[in-house]
């Protein structure tokens, strides 16, 4: 049995309908995350989930047990919140005690798991300093240890990397992970960027629009999304309907819409062998580097296709370069 | 170079003497025995040596003294719960509970004082009770100020936030409220609480009207004196303002967590 359960979870607030039917199960130990873009309901479910929101209709339940009335303080749930949410008026030491004086632990074990836990994030030398006297990666830091020194039986993150720069977000995202792993820690993250929730989790339940579109692990996400949010959500796909596809290749295909990834094209000015390839002409209307990708945004008539390259620091075709793509028929994902 | 901007210390210090000019009179003149001339003439203490002598004054200071705390207490506490209530648990009625706490600016004391006499001098209970009446009557007129002070400071700090943040922590809301939010917006407290205490210090006609001349604040001992000796009511003016100073910087230090940690520190040594 699955050790977090929604069970046809409704969410209304008034008479809009965010969440629509949802089932969802997680395993223990598993770092689950909820992707999807603003609006999509899945803060709404993490907060239904913490008893921060009440469900219009639907079970949850926790390791067994039924937890849908249950009050967020008996839950037995911690919690890291996007927004800095330390209590300005405690140092970081209360801050990580505060859980553990309302269970009513022994002073000597609180302040020995609050340093203990402190240490672990990286913050044994800021126990006496308040939450102004941090950065935001610290404070967020300290947000972890304060959610996670009780040992709750889940985790949740929504999207607590959110408001920090995009360098020490992918160190922590790192850190959390390990942190996670090393204490066999269950937890729930939300995010809406796909290259975080690409990086930390073990299953990703991608939402659109109050219901989950697909659930699976990153890598067949990825590589095998099953409708079209999905595919232009994850992976920059290229999307097609039959209809334009047909005006690109002259070829007709079956499904409603064709999906493939940019870095599967291959591109050339000269015509390219076609072979077990969708054959396509086009110009070149602008280059941009990402990284180590060059990515070409190639207009077929009014059909733009994007084609992501290894960038090397050369830029092979200048802007209006005719160029000709090759598609893999195998690598092409029929919606 | 940049030309340095001489309008804003100019007017600073143009304000400043205008404020203190009163006080720095008042002070000269209570420490002389007249001040015909330019120069005041006799200088003598003898006006505060009187005043601090007379078992009337000090019973008078003491008695204005409670009469700023007891109402400031029950108004500040009044209006957090009514806060954490409307915050947590019904945020539709907050705009009518500003409604309520501001209709206190619009009434006069006089219409006020009349008001609750009218109301509650027949009552057979409690309520009935001239000192009672004035305490009631001081809790009204702070009402809007503490009211609005506290409302910004939950403002300031994302009070929402912190309290789902401590109940998920298992932290029930009020004890959240009490534990997390009030610490927060203390420095809030604390200005419109002493905000209160100027305006109950300043008042006459309420205590006049409800309690009468023979229970005597502040300012009807002053008013007294004033008909009597305007040297002596300048000592009495000063000693107001003096008092006031002093609850004033004792507030803001023990507020201040610097003023805390130094306590702690001398009661550790």
């Amino acid at each position: 049995m699955s050790y977090i359960r929604f069970e046809n979870i409704v969410k209304n607030f008034g008479t809009h309908e965010v969440l629509k039917n949802i089932d969802l199960e997680v395993e223990k130990g598993q770092l689950v995350t909820l992707l999807g873009p603003s609006g999509c309901g899945k803060s709404t479910l993490l907060r239904c989930l913490a008893g921060l929101e009440s469900v219009t209709s639907g079970r949850v339940y926790l390791d067994g047990r039924d937890i849908t009335d249950v009050n967020p303080k008996d839950r037995d749930i911690g919690m890291v919140f996007q927004q800095y949410s330390l209590f300005p008026n405690m140092t970081v030491e209360q801050n990580v005690a505060f859980g553990m004086k309302m269970k009513k632990m022994p002073k000597d074990t609180i302040a020995a798991k609050a340093r203990e836990m402190l240490e672990i994030v990286g913050l044994g030398d800021k126990l006496k300093h308040y939450p102004s006297q941090l950065s935001g990666g610290q404070q967020q830091r300290a947000a972890l240890a304060r959610a996670i020194v009780t040992e709750p039986k889940v985790l949740l993150l929504d999207e607590p990397l959110s408001a920090i720069d995009a360098l020490l977000r992918h160190s922590l995202q790192i850190e959390i992970r390990r942190i996670q792993k090393e204490l066999d820690i269950t937890a729930i993250f939300v995010t809406h960027d796909q290259d975080e929730a690409m990086v930390m989790s073990d299953v990703i339940h991608l939402m659109y629009k109050g219901k989950i579109d697909q659930s699976a692990r990153p890598t067949e996400l990825y590589t095998n999304p099953s409708t079209k949010f999905a595919a232009t959500f994850i992976g920059h796909y290229n999307v097609l309907s039959a209809g334009e596809f047909a005006r690109l290749t002259g070829e007709h295909i079956d499904s409603a819409d064709i999906a493939f990834r940019p870095e599967i094209i291959k591109i050339s000015d000269k015509p390219v062998d076609a072979g077990g390839c969708y054959g396509m002409k086009g110009r070149i209307q602008v280059s941009l580097p990402h990284g180590n990708i060059l990515r070409y945004a190639v207009m077929c008539g009014d059909i733009q296709v994007d084609v992501d390259v290894l960038f090397s620091g050369v830029v092979p075709f200048e802007t209006g370069t005719d160029v000709y793509m090759a598609v893999p028929r195998d690598a092409c994902i029929y919606l | 170079m940049k030309k340095k901007n001489m309008g804003a210390p100019i007017i600073m210090i143009a304000i400043l003497i205008y404020l203190l000019i009163p006080l720095a009179v008042s002070i000269i003149y209570s420490l002389f025995e007249k001040w015909t001339r330019i120069v005041p003439e006799g200088f003598t203490l003898g006006n505060y040596v009187t005043l601090f002598t007379d078992q009337a004054f000090l019973a008078c200071l003491g008695r204005t003294v409670v009469m700023c705390i007891i109402p400031i207490v029950l108004t500040v506490f009044t209006v957090l719960l009514a806060l954490f209530v409307t915050t947590v648990y019904f945020p539709n009625l907050e705009k009518y509970v500003q409604i309520i706490c501001m209709i206190p600016y619009t009434i006069q004391g006089v219409i006020l004082s009349v008001s609750i006499l009218s109301l509650y001098v027949a009552s057979p209970t409690f309520l009935s009770n001239r000192v009672v009446m004035l305490f009631g009557a001081y809790c009204i007129i702070i009402l809007p100020y503490i009211y609005q002070g506290i409302r910004n400071g939950m403002r300031a700090v994302n009070m929402p936030m912190l309290l789902e943040a401590a109940e998920m922590l298992g932290a029930s809301k009020l004890y959240a409220f009490f534990k997390v939010i009030v610490p927060n917006i203390l420095s809030a407290v604390i200005v419109s609480s002493l905000l209160a205490v100027g305006i109950i210090f300043g008042d006459y006609v309420l205590v006049r009207n409800l309690a009468g001349t023979s229970f005597q604040n502040m300012q009807i001992y002053l008013y007294q004196t004033m008909k009597s000796d305007s040297t002596k009511s300048s000592a009495v003016f000063v000693v107001i303002m003096m008092v006031t100073f002093v609850i004033t910087a004792v507030v803001l230090f023990l507020k201040s967590r610097e003023g805390r940690q130094h306590i702690q520190k001398r009661v550790k040594e």
